[in-house]
């Protein structure tokens, strides 16, 4: 009879626990299966041209196409842009600097005509810093036009590089404590 | 004798007051027209152009009118709602010049299938000279916003005088102004 009782107990407190568990764990699941880095959201500051003589539609176009990268390929939960005013109250914000290292102007004409001259080619310094200024992540991305299409094209492929280095790499848990999905904005 | 001198003297006078009346009309209208009030509404300028990147919703590579309308800059595709900016937005505007091969997708086809290295002939002279009209703005949020249009050679510098005068941009300085217009640029 206390045999029973035992087992009743502990069949009652299995199916309590098994009722109770799916809830917390869907909802853990939900955030554990996704990348770590869809834990913070990111800041994309304005492309900085150092003292590299770049045409400023190629700074605009990189930080363009750094947004729409970044927002495309889901690597962060939030993309904001450069002075947006709701970036001072997002928790885990990394902010993402460009430095352009080096920047030849090919031509398009050139590539045409001898196939092997004329590339655009774009070197730029990547790092992820959180707020208090301490980098996360730096990397020296390449983006280039070497035979088909316009030389903004380059720009193009360096954000899209700077997408899959981010989103190859393993950044650190926020230290903020993590918020459940249901919560963001 | 006298009478004549005492005439000429007397016409010599009034051509003088004339002169004087006349030269005072043109340098007052010249001052008017330097200090016109930078703020006024800007003309009402439009050109067909090549929505390259970033202007609100408009598709990359899409082909429209962009124009200034009172204080917003708007482009409009055919038959596709208005993307607009209000002037007072743009932050920063350059103008600078590209080169680019003519004739899209079909005349890169047309290049490579063509025997004997005939394309890299065609390339040589298929190619124009664009100006690109580079502006940088922020929206409601303050967030700053990038846009690249490619217009005609020659009326680009028409849109970035306009938008300075009529928004008081906050202009790059001469120097580097004229670095970006400078820059040799086929982009």
């Amino acid at each position: 009879m206390k045999t029973r009782r035992v087992l009743f107990g502990l069949a009652m407190a299995i199916v309590a626990i098994a009722v109770s568990q799916p809830r917390v764990s869907s909802a853990q699941n939900v955030w554990l299966s996704s990348s770590p880095n869809l834990r913070w959201s990111v800041q994309v500051l304005k492309v900085d041209p150092s003292d590299v003589d770049m045409d400023p539609a190629f700074q605009v176009a990189i930080y363009e196409n750094l947004v729409d990268e970044l927002g495309k390929d889901k690597v962060f939960k939030q993309v904001l842009r450069d002075g947006d005013h709701y970036a001072g109250d997002v928790s885990d914000l990394l902010i993402l600097k460009t430095t352009v290292q080096k920047y030849s102007a090919g031509s398009e004409t050139k590539r045409a005509v001898t196939t092997v001259a004329g590339a655009t080619k774009i070197t730029v310094r990547t790092q992820l810093c959180s707020r208090d200024g301490a980098v996360v992540l730096e990397r020296t991305v390449d983006g280039n036009v070497r035979f088909l299409g316009s030389n903004l094209r380059a720009t193009h492929n360096l954000a899209r590089n700077v997408a899959k280095a981010i989103e190859r790499s393993s950044l650190p848990a926020p230290s903020s404590a993590t918020p459940l999905p249901g919560g963001e904005r | 004798m006298s009478y004549i001198a005492s005439k000429w003297s007397r016409g010599l006078a009034c051509l003088t007051t004339r002169g004087l009346v006349l030269g005072f009309l043109m340098a007052w209208c010249s001052t008017t027209a330097v200090s016109q009030n930078p703020t006024e509404p800007a003309k009402s300028v439009s050109a067909r152009t090549t929505h390259l990147l970033g202007f609100e919703s408009a598709s990359a590579n899409a082909k429209g009118t962009l124009s200034i309308q009172g204080d917003a800059l708007l482009f409009q595709r055919d038959g596709k709602p208005v993307q607009q900016v209000k002037i007072a937005s743009v932050h920063k505007v350059f103008v600078s010049e590209q080169d680019k091969q003519v004739g899209g997708t079909a005349m890169t086809l047309g290049k490579v299938a063509a025997p004997f290295g005939g394309g890299r002939v065609i390339s040589l002279f298929s190619h124009k000279k664009y100006d690109t009209l580079t502006l940088e703005y922020a929206d409601s949020n303050g967030a700053v916003h990038g846009a690249v249009f490619q217009l005609n050679k020659g009326q680009a510098e028409t849109f970035k005088t306009e938008l300075v005068r009529s928004a008081h941009l906050h202009a790059e300085d001469n120097e580097s102004a004229k670095k970006s217009t400078g820059v040799s640029n086929e982009n």
